[in-house]
C-alpha cells in the first residue's frame, strides 16, 4: 500500500510540479480563454501537461483550478460551472496520476478584497472556497493546496473552507515580498504570524510560492523554518519573463541558475519543493536530479 | 493635513480641506504644502516596509477626499492643482486583474496626475482612442500574467504602426514585468510598485512643473 502524502513527506523530499498557464499557452490556449475552461474543452491537453510533470519526476501535480473559485470564474461568466470545472480539474489529474503519485487540488486567491478594503465578508469567502474544495475533493484530489495567498485573512478563509469541505489534508502557500524590514505579504502579514496562524487553523503543510526566484526563496526558507514544525513548501519562480531573441517569452532565471539553489532549499528545511511561474517539466526534471542524484 | 493623509483618515482630510476653503487660504499652497507632503511620507513609509497595501489605499482615499473638496474651488478660481500630467491607465486585454492597477491609479491621482482609468481587459485600440481624446501624456499598461504581458509588447508596436509612438510615454507594470522587459519591448519605463510608479511618472513628466 502506498504511503499517504504526509507519510511520504516524513520519509523524503517531495516534488511538486511547475507552471500550468504557460504550458497551456504553448499548446495553443487562445488569448482571453480562461485556463480552467480547458478542463472540459481540451481535457486531453490538461492531462498531457500533468503526464509531462509526472514524467519529469513530480510526486504531486496540482489541478488546473487555480482560478476556479466562483468569484474568479464570474469574471469570465463561468461561475455557473464552478462545480463542473473543478470536478473535471481533479478527475483529469487523477486519471493522469500513475499509482503512488498524488493530486493536489489547487485553490488560488479570489482576486478580490475582504472588507473594509473590498466588498466581501469572511463568511462569503469561506463559502466560496468550501464549494471549490468540495468539488476538487469529489474529483479525487489527495490534498487541497491553497496557494499564492497575499492576504493571511483570505488564506485562513480558504483553509477553513477547505477543511469544512472534506477530510483531506490542506496545504497552504503564501506569497511574500522582500521589503527593507524582511519578508511580508502584500497586505503586510509577517512570516511568523502567517506560519503560526495557518498552523493553528489546521494546515498540514505551509510555505511559500511565486514572487521570488530560487535564490531569494532560499532566504525565505531560512526565515520560515524556525516558525513552524509543519512540513515546509517552497515553489520559486524562475525569475521574471524576458523576450528571447526569437521573440518567445522565456524566464530570466535560467535552468542552471535556478537549480543551483535547490540543495540550499533542502538544506534550510524545505520538505516539499516545486516550481512556479517560468518553470516547466525541464525545470522539474532538473530539480529531481538535484534532490535525488543523477539517477532518481 | 499631513497627519490626516499619513493616518489614512478620510473624514479628517476632507474636514481640513473644507476648513481651508472657509478660511480663504491659498488652496494651491494648501495642496502643495499640506497634502502632497503627506502622500510623499506615505510613499516613504511604504518603501521602508512600514506601510503595506491597506495603508496605501487608505491614504490614497484620504487624499481623494481632500481633493474632492479642493478641486471645485480651485477650478472656480481657474487654478489647477493637478499639474503633473494626464495618464490613461488600464489592465491590458485578456487580463482582468486589477488590484495593482487600481493602486497605481490611486497613487498617481494622489500624486497630482489626472488619471483616466479604463478598467480591465482593455483593448489596445481603446488605450489609444482615450489617450488621443484626452491629450494624455502617459499610457500605463498593467498585466499580471505572463500570458497577457505580451500584449504590452503588441501595444508599443501598434503605437509605432500608427505613428504615435513619440506622442506618449508608455509605462508598464505588473508582477511578471521588469525593467528588462520594458527595455526589450521599447516602453519608456517600468515601475515595480505604485510608489515607484509615481516617482517614475514624475521623472518623465512633461515640463509643467
Amino acid at each position: 500500500m502506498n504511503p499517504s502524502l504526509l507519510e511520504l513527506v516524513k520519509q523524503r523530499t517531495v516534488l511538486l510540479d511547475g507552471a500550468m498557464g504557460t504550458e497551456l499557452m504553448a499548446r495553443g490556449l487562445p488569448q482571453g480563454t480562461f485556463p480552467e475552461e480547458w478542463n472540459t474543452e481540451r481535457p486531453e491537453v490538461i492531462k498531457e501537461v500533468h503526464l509531462n510533470y509526472f514524467g519529469a519526476g513530480s510526486d504531486v501535480v496540482s489541478t488546473n483550478s487555480f482560478g476556479g473559485s466562483r468569484i474568479n470564474l464570474a469574471n469570465h461568466n463561468l461561475n455557473g460551472r464552478t462545480v463542473e470545472l473543478n470536478l473535471a480539474a481533479a478527475r483529469l489529474a487523477r486519471e493522469a496520476a500513475p499509482p503512488g503519485k498524488y493530486v493536489a487540488g489547487s485553490i488560488g486567491p479570489t482576486g478580490k478584497f475582504l472588507k473594509p478594503l473590498g466588498e466581501f465578508t469572511e463568511a462569503e469567502f469561506e463559502e466560496v472556497f468550501t464549494e471549490q474544495a468540495r468539488a476538487l475533493a469529489d474529483g479525487g484530489a489527495d490534498v487541497l493546496l491553497v496557494e499564492t495567498q497575499y492576504d493571511l485573512r483570505e488564506a485562513l478563509c480558504a483553509l477553513r473552507g477547505a477543511r469544512r469541505a472534506s477530510g483531506l489534508p490542506v496545504f497552504v502557500t503564501m506569497t511574500f515580498n522582500l521589503t527593507r524590514r524582511g519578508y511580508f505579504t502584500t497586505m503586510g502579514d509577517s512570516v511568523a504570524r502567517s506560519m503560526k496562524e495557518l498552523e493553528k487553523e489546521g494546515a498540514q503543510a505551509v510555505g511559500a510560492n511565486c514572487s521570488l526566484n530560487s535564490e531569494q526563496m532560499t532566504g525565505l526558507v531560512k526565515v520560515m523554518r524556525p516558525e513552524t514544525g509543519l512540513p515546509l513548501i517552497a515553489q520559486a519562480n524562475a525569475g521574471k519573463p524576458v523576450l528571447s531573441s526569437g521573440g518567445q517569452v522565456t524566464a530570466s532565471q535560467g535552468l542552471e541558475d535556478y537549480v543551483r539553489f535547490v540543495p540550499d532549499l533542502v538544506k534550510y528545511g524545505a520538505n516539499i519543493i516545486g516550481g512556479c511561474c517560468g518553470t516547466d517539466p525541464i525545470y522539474i526534471k532538473a530539480i529531481a536530479q538535484s534532490v535525488f542524484g543523477r539517477k532518481p | 493635513m499631513h497627519k490626516a493623509i499619513v493616518d489614512g483618515d478620510r473624514a479628517r482630510a476632507g474636514e481640513l480641506a473644507a476648513e481651508a476653503v472657509r478660511a480663504g487660504l491659498d488652496l494651491v499652497e494648501v495642496v502643495a504644502k499640506g497634502y502632497v507632503p503627506g502622500i510623499q511620507k506615505v510613499g516613504e513609509l511604504w518603501e521602508q516596509g512600514e506601510y503595506f497595501l491597506p495603508e496605501l489605499i487608505s491614504s490614497a482615499e484620504a487624499m481623494k477626499a481632500a481633493m474632492a473638496v479642493l478641486e471645485p474651488e480651485l477650478q472656480r478660481s481657474h487654478l489647477r492643482a493637478r499639474t503633473s500630467g494626464k495618464v490613461v491607465i488600464g489592465t491590458i486585454e485578456g487580463d482582468i486583474h486589477d488590484i495593482g492597477k487600481n493602486l497605481v491609479a490611486s497613487m498617481l491621482q494622489a500624486g497630482g496626475f489626472e488619471v483616466f482609468d479604463l478598467g480591465t481587459d482593455v483593448k489596445l485600440d481603446k488605450f489609444i482612442e482615450k489617450a488621443e481624446a484626452v491629450g494624455a501624456d502617459f499610457i500605463c499598461l498593467s498585466a499580471l500574467l505572463t500570458t497577457t504581458m505580451v500584449n504590452q509588447k503588441r501595444f508599443v508596436a501598434l503605437l509605432k504602426e500608427r505613428k504615435l509612438r513619440a506622442k506618449y510615454k508608455v509605462l508598464v507594470g505588473g508582477a511578471p514585468a521588469s525593467q528588462k522587459w520594458a527595455d526589450e519591448i521599447g516602453a519608456d519605463g517600468y515601475a515595480e510598485n505604485a510608489v515607484a510608479a509615481v516617482k517614475l511618472a514624475k521623472s518623465l513628466a512633461p515640463g509643467r512643473s
